[in-house]
Parts: C-alpha cells; structure tokens; sequence
C-alpha cells in the first residue's frame, strides 16, 4: 500500500498524535487569547512542519489561511537559512514574505532534537490592531500598504532562548489596545510551545526517524489521495469568471478568470485579474494560494487531516506580478482575505463546476462586515475589533440538501464562531439590538441557500466609528445547477445606519461615526441556491414561509408558489402550477 | 444508610441494571431488559429477579430500602429520537434566532462535507416569539417589558398546541425581573404548561448557552416529569418511606421534582457516577488522583478526579445542543467491543467510530456480522475465551473472526492475520490514549500520576496496554467492574448546583465583601433546600468554583476552592491559586495581569451514608485458581505463546498473578501483559502494577 517501510499500524499512531498535538495547540490559542477576533472568532490557525518545510499538518481551522501559511513558512525558513538556533522564536506577517494581510500574524518555533531542527510549529491569528492610520487595520482610504499597518518582516523576538524585549516592545508600542495585543502574542507563543512539547515527546517515544518515515508516508497518501480525484475528472481545459463588484473604488467591476486544466493526475490552476489597483482589494501570492486551494477543497470534499501531499499535484500561477491576485508592494491588500478572495474562489469553484458537474456546490455568502472602535469609559481605555458576528453569511446550498443558516462567510466556511452577545457587550461598550437570521435572504433553489444574517449595533455611551470592508452588496451569492433568484434585493448585504429615524442605505466600504441612540444595522448575504426553485417542494416553501425564512411575495417570485391566506398558510395549487410551467 | 438495604437501578439503552447492597456490605448486580416504552415495567421485571434469586419480595426490599435511580435513557432518548416536547420560545426581540445561529459555526471534522446535516431545531423558528425589553450589560433597563408581546406570544402558542416554554431574555442574570414577570403571564394565560425560566435554571453569563440551556431543558422536562411521577407512584405503591432519588450529570442525586423543573440535569448522567465509585475504590490505597475508562459495546467514556474531586465541564455541546449546566466531564469516544476496523481514502487502518452493536454484532459472534471489531481482534489474540462470554452464554467463533481480519484489512495492508489483529488492539488504544488526554493533558493533568481504573464488561481486556501506552504505573479493577456506574450511582451523594454571575474584578474590599455575599446567598439557599430533604447541617458539604480570567480574555478558567470568607487579603489566595491553574493548562501566567471574576458557583453536597465493604476470604495461592493454558498474542510481530488462565471466582484475597495471564471472571475478562502484576484485596478489587515499580516500592 505505502513506499516506505514502515508499519502500518505505527503510522495510524503517529497520525493521531499529530492530530492531538494540532488539537491541543488550537485549544491554547482559543482559551488564552485576547482579543474576541481569537478566542470568540477563531480567526486563527494551527500547523506542523517538517525541517523541509512541509506542511505535515494542518488544523481544520480557517480556510483563509489554508494556503498561505505554506509559501509563509517557506519564506521565512529562507530569509533564516542557516542561523536557525534552538530557542529561537519568529514573529512575521508581511505579505511580501508570503504573509496573507497584515493584521494577520504568524509566530514560528523551530524544534530541535538532539541538535538538529526536525520541526516548526507555526500558529497565525488575527488580531484586532497592527497599528496604522485606521483602528483594526481595513483602510479603505489607503492607497499604500504603508497606510494599513505595521510591516513585520520575518523577525526574531526570541534568540537562542533569550527574548528580545525590546523588538517586541518597538512593535507592541505600534499597536493600539496594547494589552490585548501582548496578550495574543502569550496565546501564539504557547501554543507554539505545547506542539514542540508533544513532538518532542512524539520523537523521544517512537525514535526521531520511524517518526520522519511516517510523515513522509503521511504526505505520500495525501497526494495518492488527490491524485485520484483530479485523476477521476475528464482531461481538459476548464474555465470560470467571476465577478468582483466595485465596492466603492470607483474603477467599476473586474472579471477574475481561473484556468483548471487537468492532464491524468494533475491539476493546474491559472488565474487572470487585471492590473492591481490603488484600493485595498489587492492579493498578494500567498493569500491567493488560500483563495486557490478553497476552490479546490469545494470540488474536492476532503475529509481532515490536511497536508501538504494534497497540493503536490496541484500548480498555480496567479497571473503577472503587479495584478490583483499577484500584487506587488506597495499595493494596499487588508480587505484581500474576503475580497478579492471570495471572488477567486468562486472562478475557480465555477472551473471545476464545469469539470465535474456531479459535486458542484452553491458559492456561500461573501463576507460584508464592519471593524469597531472607540473609548471605553467604563475601564478608560480605548477598544478596537473585528466584529466576526457581523460577517455571518449563509453557506451555499449543494446537490443534496439545503445550504446551512449563519455559517459563513464563504472564506472561512463555517470555522468561524460568532461570540455569544453578552460577552461581546460585556468587552465593549455597545449594545446589540439583533443578531437574527433574514428572511428571503437565502439563494432561491431546489435546494435553497442558506440565511445571512443582520447584526444592528449601538454604542452605549460615546462615539463609535465603523469601518466597513468586504463585497456581497450588488451581486449575490452565485447559485449552481441552474438556480437562480427573482427577488435578487434581500439576498445581497448592506449597511443600514439610523440616525433620528431617517436610514441610510450604504453598499460600499465607508468609515462611519455612530452615536449614542444611532443604530448600524449590518445585513449579510445568503449563500447561493442548487437547481430549479421551481422544482422545490411546495411544502418545503410553505415550511420556509411559515418559518419567516421565505415571504409570501418571495415564495410567489422565487419559488411560483402562490399562497393565498398568511394565517393558515393555505396553497393555490392551480396558481402556483400556472407560475411553474410558465 | 437509613434503611437495610440500599437499591439502585440505571435504566440503560438496552439493560436495566440493579445494584442490591446491604449494609453488612454485600453488593449484588442484577440484570433486566430495558423497556424504553414503560420504565416501570423493566423495574417491576428487575424486582421480580432479585426475588427468584434471593427469596426478597419487592415490598420487603423498598419499603427497608434508599432508592436510587438513574433515568437517564428517558430524556437523552427524546434528545437523541428529536421526540421531546412541543415547545415555544420566548426572547427578546432581534435575539430569536441565537439557537439557530450557533454563534455562527459548522462543526469541525466536516468543514467540506457537502452532506452533514445542520442541528435539528428543538424549537423550530415560527414558535420563537420576540418580545420587546431589553435590559444592558450594566444591569440597567434599556427597554422596559411590553407585556401585550408576551400575551400574544402565549395566545400563538396556545393556538400551535404548545406544552413547555422557554422564557429566555439577555441579560436577564443581572435583571431576572423581565423574565420573572413574562413568566407571571405565561403562568396565567398558559395554566398547564411546563416552564423553564432562563436566569432560574442558569444563571450565568452568555446568553447562547443559558438560552439554547433552557430551551433543553424545556424540550425534555415533560418527558422527564411523567417518569418521575409513575416512578415515585409506582414506588409509593411498593410502601417506600422514603422519597426516591434521581441520579443527575453532576454526579450527585435529587429529589423527583428537582428532575422535573431541571431536567437537563438529567441527560447525561449515565457515566457521571464513575468518579464516585472510582474514589470508593481507591480509598482503602488512599488513591485520590484517578482515570476511570469504561468500555462497552460501542463507546468508550472517560471520567477523572484530581484530588477526590471530578472533572465538571461547563459550556459544552452535547448531542449538538449547548449545554451550560456543570456536568461530571465525560469523554465520549467511538470505540468499543464492536467498534469496526476499516481502512480509509488514504489507506490507514481505522477503528470506528463506527460499530457492529449487538446486531449483528462482531464477526465472532455469528449473527451475519462480516466486519471486524475489536472484539474479533481480542479473540484472535488469544485473550477471549473462545468458549464464550459471560460464563460460555456467548459462544465465539474464531474462524469467523480471523475470515473478517484477513479480508477487510490484513490482505489489503499485506500483512498476517496476527499481525493485523495486534494492529488494531494498538490502533483502538491508542485512539483511547489520545482520548484521555482530552480529560487529562488538556486539563493541566499528566496521565501519568493517575491510577487507571477499570469499568465496563469490555474494557479489563486493554487495562495493561492503555496503563503501559500512558505511562500509568497502578490499575485498579473491580469484580463489580461491569456494573461499576450503577455501583457508584447508590455510593453518590445528594447534589445541587447554586450559580450567579459576577463580572467583578478582583481588587479592593468592596470586591471582596461583593463575592462573600454572593456566596453566603447561594449557600444559605442550598442550606436551606438540603435541610428541607432531611440533611443536618453536619452532612453538608461546600464547594465553590469560580470562572476567572485575565482582564481582556474571554474564556474563562474554572478554579475550584473550599468555602472560606471571602476578604480582601483572600482575594491574593484566589489570584494565586488562578495564576497556578493558567500556567498548568496553558504553560504561562501573567503575575502582574489585572484578575476578574465572572461567574460563581456552589455545589452544596448532602452526605449520605455509604454501604459496607465487601470482605473476601484469604487465597489458598493463585497456582489452586489457574483452569488453562492459551496461546495469546503481545507483540506487534504477531508472535503467540502459552499463556495460562485463571478463573476468577476461585481466587481469594492477597493472591498474586503475574503477567503474562488473563483472569476470567463472570462479566468480563482481564488481561495481564507481561511485566504486570494482579494482587487480589480482600475488599474485592484487583491491584494491577507494573513490576518496576513493585519493586521500587
């Protein structure tokens, strides 16, 4: 079955110690962190490498950094090639380096074994400042990526065991809400050290090469296993284009073009963006890879563990330097993990729809949010965070079932969480007037789409500004296998702010002044439908209307279901038949 | 122990189990058939045994006995069936949706899984009313409670035929008075339902978990309250003169209509009384430190005490609800005697979660099963009887077993049969090991300075190969080890858990005269409630814990401590004691980090009296007890030798058995590796050591 020699029952044991060190690594990071982007959001992720580096496992945490933090590692194992010591620790999240934005922030720990690096354990997390003009990093006014943050080049902050105090105070010193932040980096650096732990005893246990010779058979199965499914679908040339809405830049909508062409058991992926552009939509390689890859796992359907194998037979080329999804310093990049991420993820996932039709799902929901931030007078201290529960979309439906409620955005696929309410207003002075699902929100189907959701806020007791990033607000979520949608205006987002009883509706990237008895209502898409709505089940569209997931006007437009009475729910089935066979 | 005898009874998936102790301390188990449709029935069944075995009429034994029940089926059963009651919602308007939104999550494991199914909805959305009210997070009135909301939310229920509702508003744990009064509405508009109030029934911060709690516990209490009441009638009937009590998931018992109003104490209990019975075991080796695994058909649940006290976890998904409620922390894996091995799309050796159960069962067992389980890979090993379980009842067939080995993995890995068989043995304990560190490592804990303790028919068969993959050095097995939850279960005390949120910070005199009144309130309520069940104040026991975190983190370590009053000086002891638990579960503290306090508890413990000791006579040598000789298997390369066999029943207290051997008893069969030593105690349990550290002793 495998190459190598080793025993097949020592390999199942060294897969499940590997999967428990990831475990217990997410695990330190989630309970310890600070910032509610971490502990209450999961924005973060875990992996394992070999000296190599190779990715050897990774988390099932956030798909948005599923690629990147493989061309990362690399550039980082190089930029130290040669002076990597133990007890060193490296701190880094420039994009330049293979880094996805910013605010995203990767904490590497080489570990050693009898002298010699084996491993590194890697972790990367959001967190709610990397310093800048605009509180939370999304500038959407930055036309530089000099304007959106601190650059981190790969750095050390630990030599040889000794911290370097002062590195790392320069670049706390950098970052607003500085307690939180010195906090997350406690959360990364332990959880580095729990995996080095584990893999330390991992090695002294089985012996540090029967260890290497499993992981080396680990990876192997993991591209036999991708070989397989890119071997089942037909030779050829396979393209998708999406489109990437101008969420406020003003240089109109761009196509994203992705390329699949697959000869026997390979795959390569080529995309097509045009030039980068002065606004904050920009991706540089590394996330790219992220958006790359998610399409892939969307044809795939891959149970976990990860590794590194799955993309041996994969290529990529993100287009020219100097493109959207190739883009080059200077180009501003902080919105790039939804957008233009979400968009190439669906040109790819349209190039495999065509490939192979049999295991198309529905796009989910992109991410439309806000960043917040202000002057808590109860603590006297200044707050600042992502809000994850106000980029809660619905997820695409696929061929067999309808897409889950609040789960996405699509770039993060479900491994997000919300953060319950009370203890969001118990972090920060607001108050949340709703966090509820929306009715006609999800993707007309056979299957329908999942609901988005809206998430209203109010600051209690000073001024809030609100930044907004994302896309999702002209342009739904893309339907598959022949869905499509009447009622196109309930299933995009926006942001609704009320002041003095008069609303405002605003579909771009804006930063916002809230006050005290103003409202900030933030709407989130659905997720795309599967197949003919007309198709779908009269009782099931009577159980969404009566769930107040579907409207009476959206089971008639979408669906060509006439209800007639809203109290007994009662079908006019000579109507509704008229409307189907239409 | 008040009375003669003490009876208790665990209605189980498939069997009802009876433990029958006196208080000379002879304990007896005692089988039924569960019937799921009438509880009473497999109770009535159970009684009629006991009296054919030991010529005691039901009226003899419960009108001199303590009764002690666990219904546990009842309600996990409407859990897991999706069959408890109809039920409607009552939130604060623009916060309907929170149970259905789950913070917004897909489960891990099936991120790209196009087919797994969302949660199903207890409360489906059109019977989720809003209200208007809304009360902030400093305690104030935002919004005061539109009563007409709350009537026309009863009148919508009236009319959908609802029976149970869910009062649940945010913030409603710093201001329950929103609740309480939509709660005086609901009671008279809607005279014969059954009511579960948010900021009663949990009272902690976090409006997801208290809410989705109370809507648990809404679904099932109707179910959980026609038990209790055919139980205590039928009881009532058979001239009980005392109440009967309820096992809970916290690992104590409660009185019939504690169960009823706070059902979703009962979901989970079955393995929660372990733990007590694992301390009773260990107490006469003052073992106080102790790992607990039982294994059966098709899990495997983990239970531990650090220092005589269990594991409780808070906050939890159970059966995909979340759950607040402190319950004994149960670690839940898919591997049992049926457990399957199967290779996967990568083409590693698996073993479950998938499982055989008892029908068809293993391949062994010749009822058409075709897979091969962890019981078919026992059996080639050498280490079942092939003569049969439980006493030669269950023939096994070991050709049918060797069949199912070699096609489904030993031919496709291209290994022997032998080689296969051991492969699965190391691969399903070590997915046990990986297991045990969710309550151990993860925990702060090294498995290491635990006893391991055995419970369950199938679980003496890994006992020295888990104990050697953790580096555990002691093992201790019972001969109750089969029924060792239902033993632990008469052994437990009356529990009740007392909650409030704090949301202090821990500095200053006023902080600290806030959480001692906090706590003298709560225990001065649980006090109260114990006395009214017949406890005297020298019975009572307190324990508190604490959900303390760093300013600025948002989850929370729980630090357990004894009462004491709380003062400004004390407050130190709680930092410290916080700063210590950070570092052991996290490897770092910060010292200088300003400390807060979010949520409080008391668990307030009546003692009741525990049955006597079983007391075996001496053995006459283990040689006197040794029945066979069997070739088993211990080594990966699939080697077997002569290995000899012993028949439990025929040794006796301070005999010694080294490894390699396996001990049949009745229930179950206990394996010895080599390296290890069995030393029988008069008191009836097995002390399994490893010889190094025999000899170091």
């Amino acid at each position: 079955m495998t190459k190598h020699k080793v025993d097949p029952i020592t390999l199942s044991v060294v897969r499940g110690v590997l999967e428990t060190t990831q475990r217990e690594m997410t695990l330190t990071l989630e309970q310890t962190a600070r910032s509610s982007v971490f502990n209450l959001a999961h924005d973060y992720s875990t992996a394992l490498f070999n000296h190599t580096p190779e990715m050897i496992l990774q988390g099932q945490d956030i798909p948005i950094h599923l690629g990147s933090l493989i061309p990362a590692m690399k550039s980082v194992a190089r930029y130290f090639e040669g002076e990597i010591h133990d007890g060193d620790l490296i701190l880094h999240n420039d994009p330049s380096y293979g880094g996805s934005h910013l605010i995203d922030t990767c904490m590497y720990m080489p570990v050693f074994h009898e002298g010699e690096l084996v491993f590194w354990t890697v972790c990367k997390g959001h967190l709610t400042d990397i310093g800048g003009p605009v509180p939370a990093g999304y500038n959407p006014n930055a036309t530089e990526i000099y304007a959106e943050g601190l650059r981190i080049p790969p750095l050390k902050i630990w030599d040889r065991g000794k911290p370097r105090h002062d590195v790392l105070n320069m670049i706390l010193m950098n970052m607003r809400a500085r307690r939180d932040q010195e906090g997350d980096f406690n959360a990364l650096i332990g959880a580095c050290q729990v995996g080095a732990r584990n893999l330390t005893n991992l090695m002294k246990k089985y012996g540090k090469q029967t260890v290497l010779d499993c992981i080396d058979a680990l990876l192997d199965m993991a591209e036999a296993h991708m070989r397989k499914l890119i071997a089942e679908v037909p030779d050829g040339t396979y393209s998708g284009t999406a489109v990437l809405e101008d969420a406020g830049h003003g240089f109109g909508d761009f196509d994203i073009t992705a390329t699949v062409t697959i000869t026997g058991d390979n795959c390569h992926i080529e995309v097509s963006s045009p030039p980068q552009i002065p606004y904050f939509i920009n991706s540089y390689e590394g996330n790219s890879h992220s958006g790359v890859y998610l399409g892939l796992m969307m044809f795939a359907q891959l149970p976990p563990p990860y590794n590194e194998g799955l993309y041996r037979c994969v290529t990529t080329d993100m287009g020219p330097m100097g493109t959207l999804c190739n883009a080059r310093s200077p180009a501003p990049h902080m919105n790039c993990t939804t957008t233009p991420m979400e968009t190439l993820t669906d040109a790819v996932r349209l190039a495999f729809e065509q490939a192979a039709p049999q295991k198309v799902s529905a796009s989910w929901g992109h991410a439309n949010g806000c960043n917040i931030a202000g002057w808590d007078k109860r603590h006297d201290e200044e707050y600042v965070t992502m809000v994850l529960a106000s980029i809660i979309s619905g997820a695409g439906a696929t061929s067999s079932q309808d897409g889950w409620h609040a789960v996405g955005p699509e770039c993060c696929f479900g491994a997000l969480t919300s953060g319950d309410i009370e203890m969001l207003e118990h972090s920060y002075p607001i108050i949340i007037h709703r966090y509820s699902l929306m009715e006609d929100s999800g993707g007309a189907g056979k299957f329908r789409g999942g609901s988005g959701t809206c998430w209203e806020v109010e600051p209690m007791d000073g001024p809030m500004t609100l930044v907004t990033f994302g896309d999702g607000r002209r342009i739904p979520a893309m339907g598959a296998a022949g869905a499509r949608s009447a009622m196109v205006r309930p299933k995009v987002g926006r942001l609704e702010v009320t002041r003095d009883g008069e609303t405002q509706v605003i579909t771009e990237n804006v930063i916002e002044t809230i006050q005290p008895g103003q409202r900030a209502a933030n709407h989130n898409p659905g997720g795309g439908g599967y197949g003919n709505p007309f198709e779908r089940a009269v009782e099931k569209v009577v159980e969404d209307v009566r769930n107040g997931l579907v409207s009476l006007e959206g089971a008639r437009l979408d669906y060509g279901v006439v209800i007639t009475d809203r109290e007994t729910l009662t079908v006019d089935h000579d109507a509704t038949a008229r409307l189907r066979d239409a | 122990m008040h009375n003669q005898y003490r009876l208790g009874i665990d209605a189980g998936g498939t069997f009802t189990d009876f433990i029958l102790a006196d208080r000379k301390g002879d304990v007896r188990i005692f089988k039924a058939l569960s019937t799921p449709n009438d509880p009473t029935q497999a109770i009535r069944n159970g009684l009629a045994v006991i009296e054919e075995e030991t010529g005691l009429s039901p009226t003899e034994i419960i009108s001199n006995a303590d009764l002690c029940i666990n219904g546990t089926t009842v309600g996990l059963n409407a859990l897991i069936t999706h069959n408890g009651a109809k039920t409607g919602l009552i939130a604060t308007r623009g916060h309907e949706d929170s149970i259905e939104i789950r913070l917004g999550h897909k489960e891990d494991g099936y991120r790209y899984d196009p087919d797994y199914p969302p949660a199903t909805m207890l409360v489906p959305r059109y019977l989720r009313r809003g209200v208007s009210e809304r009360v902030l997070s400093n305690g104030t009135v935002h919004t005061p409670l539109n009563e007409d909301d709350v009537r026309d939310a009863c009148s919508h229920f009236l009319r959908e035929g609802v029976s149970s509702v869910a009062i649940s508003f945010v913030w409603s744990v710093l201001r329950p008075e929103h609740e309480l009064r939509a709660a005086e509405i609901v009671r008279e508009m809607m005279p014969d339902v059954r009511l579960t109030v948010g900021s009663q029934l949990y009272p902690q911060v976090r409006e997801y978990t208290r809410t989705s709690t109370a809507v648990v516990n809404a679904y099932l209490a109707p179910i959980l309250q026609r038990y209790v009441e055919k139980v205590d009638a039928y009881f009532r009937e058979l001239g009980a003169r005392h109440p009967v009590r309820y096992f809970q998931s916290n690992g104590g018992l409660a009185l019939g209509r504690v169960v009823s109003d706070q059902s979703v104490y009962a979901i989970n209990s079955g393995p929660a009384s372990a733990p007590q019975a694992a301390l009773w075991l260990g107490e006469p080796w003052g073992m106080r430190d102790i790992i607990t695994v039982d294994m059966g058909g098709t899990s495997f649940d983990i239970t531990l005490t650090r220092d005589g006290r269990a594991n409780v976890s808070k906050d939890i998904d159970f059966l995909r609800y979340r759950i607040g409620i402190p319950m004994i922390q149960v670690e839940t894996l898919g591997a049992g005697g049926g457990s399957i091995g199967w290779i996967d799309s990568m083409g590693l050796m698996q073993m479950g979660p998938q499982s055989a159960g008892s029908e068809p069962g293993p391949a062994c067992y010749g009822r058409g099963g075709e897979k091969p389980t962890t019981t078919d890979a026992n059996l080639v090993l050498g280490y079942l009887n092939p003569e049969g379980l439980v006493g030669g009842r269950l023939p096994l067939d070991a050709a049918k077993a060797r069949e199912a080995i070699r096609t489904h993995l030993a031919d496709p890995l291209g290994i022997s049969v032998e080689k296969a068989a051991y492969g699965m043995f190391t691969i399903v304990n070590n997915n046990m090991v990986n297991a045990i560190r969710r309550v151990s490592v993860e925990r702060g804990y090294d498995p290491r300075d635990f006893v391991l303790n055995c419970a369950g028919g199938a679980t003496a068969a890994h006992i020295t190969a888990l104990a050697r993959e953790m580096g555990t050095r002691q093992i201790l097995i019972s001969k109750l080890a089969s029924g060792l939850c239902a033993f632990g279960q008469i052994l437990s005390d009356v529990k009740y858990n007392y909650m409030a949120p704090v949301a202090a910070r821990l500095e200053g005199a006023d902080s600290a005269a806030r959480l001692d009144a906090l706590f003298d309130g709560l225990e001065s309520r649980g006090r109260s409630d114990l006395r009214d069940d017949g406890f005297t104040d020298d019975q009572i026991s307190i324990r508190r814990s604490l959900d303390m975190r760093y300013v600025g983190q948002v989850h929370e370590c729980t630090v357990g401590i004894d009462a004491f009053e709380v003062t400004e000086e004390a407050l130190e002891r709680l930092k410290a004691a916080f700063h210590a638990r950070h570092e052991e579960l996290y490897t770092y503290s910060e010292p200088h980090s300003a400390v807060e306090v979010v949520n409080v508890e008391s668990a307030i413990t009546g003692a009741v009296d525990k049955p006597g000791r079983m007391t075996l006579p001496p053995g006459r040598g283990a040689a006197t007890a040794r029945i066979d000789t069997r070739q088993m298997i211990f080594s990966p390369d699939g080697r077997a030798q002569a290995t000899p066999v012993y028949d439990g029943a025929l040794l006796g207290a301070g005999d010694n058995i080294s490894g390699p051997a396996v001990i049949q008893e009745v229930t179950t069969t206990i394996v010895i590796e080599p390296g290890w030593t069995a030393r029988l105690d008069p008191n009836g349990a097995y002390l399994i050591t490893t010889d190094d550290s025999a000899s170091a002793a």
